[in-house]
């Protein structure tokens, strides 16, 4: 039996909605209001292309599992979209130009790794560990030679109710705070991006 | 009871909770990170202080608490009786970590003077200072003289954590560190930061245990890594001073 448009669209709208109840969801992100200059801001400004951050994560879809009902958590925008972003407002915050495309000065690439919320124990003292991990390379936008590679890891942990949204929030918004700091203030990348050529 | 004698009774518990809650001393004001008063800071000296107490963090697990859930059901007296067994449980547990802890904990590795070590060579290799002196002690002489800050390292606690749940529960060493830059003229606290560190890598206790010195190689590196970590954060509060 040929089943009628609107039957289908009913059910696919269901099933959307059905989705989003069985997903907790947090607004990760990195403020633009705590970004500062860090030894990026140390030499000329360059063009710089923010490459698009390639996702690498073995689970694509959550960013853990809620600990009271098992139901997984999912940022509101998604992870490499929430990296990249990171990475664009400490490079711009540094005194840099961020240019569309190629051709820049310097091409700054980075893979996410891994982007898990983990919890640990139980109510009223649940400890989550919230992790970040980025592969960021730095490669020279007239020669196209890679320059610089390095792998940061961002952790942070934190007691807080089995339930709490905001404690996740809290917590992955520490734990990629710290990776993009690091990163930030990392002598041996700032040295490779003042290598490049303007 | 009366309704009248309930009411002056319920009437008299607010006025002591409300008093209670209004007696409580609001909590001191964080010191906030100031970029400009750090900028002239360029001789520094570090300087490790405080206790460090070695934990090795077990925690209750779901199931150990699902399975007490399950004894404590049928314990009569219940109001009376399971909070005592939980309080009894807690010291049990408590007093098994800290036998736990003991033959863990590497006696040759002293957490604050790691710390204060990898802290000082980031400094150095970032270069926004002109010297940075390690010590263990506070400074004196012309060593305190010479200096235009100094930062205060504390390790309260470290050791090992368990840090994801499941049929082999992961463990990684952790280390929580405070640190203070407090200019050495005026004594103003010019910054401020406290950080739970965790090694990025995860094994099982029964590795921990194994292996004295991937215990010990662990331990280090997660204390390498939170005077790393400082380092980093004291460079971004400069806010690209130079």
């Amino acid at each position: 039996m040929r089943r009628p448009p609107a039957f289908v669209a009913g059910l696919l709208v269901l099933a959307g909605t059905a989705a989003g109840c069985a997903t907790r969801t947090v607004d990760v992100g990195y403020p633009a209001a705590e970004t500062k200059k860090a030894l990026l801001g140390n030499m000329a400004s360059r063009r710089v292309v923010v490459a698009p951050v390639t996702d690498r994560r073995g689970d694509k879809h959550r960013i853990g599992a809620s600990p009271k009902d098992g139901k997984p958590i999912v940022t509101a925008r998604p992870v490499p979209d929430i990296v990249r972003d990171a990475l664009v407002l400490e490079v711009e915050k540094n005194g840099h130009q961020v240019v569309a495309a190629a051709p820049g000065d310097v091409v700054v690439a980075a893979d996410v790794e891994e982007f898990w919320l983990d919890a640990v124990g139980r109510s009223p003292a649940t400890q989550y560990v919230g992790r970040v991990a980025i592969a960021v390379s730095i490669t020279d936008g007239h020669t196209g030679d890679r320059l610089w590679s390095r792998r940061y890891v961002g952790i942070r942990r934190q007691t807080a109710q089995p339930d709490s949204k905001h404690a996740w929030r809290d917590v992955m918004d520490v734990a990629l705070a710290r990776t993009i700091r690091d990163v930030a203030t990392d002598p041996d990348l700032a040295l490779s991006v003042a290598r490049t050529q303007r | 009871m009366t309704t009248a004698l309930r009411s002056v009774l319920a009437l008299a518990l607010v006025f002591v909770v409300s008093g209670c809650a209004s007696s409580a001393p609001p909590p001191p004001p964080r010191v906030q990170p100031s970029s400009a008063a750090i900028t002239d800071v360029r001789r520094v000296v570090v300087v490790t202080t405080g206790e460090s107490k070695f934990t090795v963090m077990q925690g209750a697990t779901k199931e150990s608490d699902r399975v007490l859930d399950e004894v404590l059901k049928w314990v009569p007296y219940k109001n009376i009786l399971v909070p005592i067994a939980r309080a009894v449980y807690g010291i049990v547990s408590s007093f098994l970590e800290g036998e736990r802890a003991a033959g863990t904990m590497p006696r040759d590795v002293t957490p604050g003077t790691v710390v204060t070590d990898a802290f000082a060579r980031a400094l150095q290799a970032s270069g926004p200072f002109n010297q940075i002196v390690g010590m263990d002690r506070e400074p004196v002489g012309d060593e305190r003289r010479l200096a235009d800050a100094i930062v205060r390292l504390t390790v309260p606690s470290w050791g090992l954590m368990r840090v994801r749940e499941g049929e082999a529960d992961v463990v990684a060493s952790f280390a929580d560190v405070r640190a203070q830059m407090v200019l050495r003229e005026t004594g103003v606290i010019v910054w401020e930061h406290e950080e739970d560190v965790t090694h990025p890598g995860r094994l099982s206790l029964e590795a921990f245990k194994r292996d004295r010195g991937l215990t010990r190689q662990e331990l280090v590196d997660v204390l390498e890594r939170a005077g790393r970590r400082l380092a980093s954060e004291l460079i971004y509060a400069r806010d690209g001073a130079r």
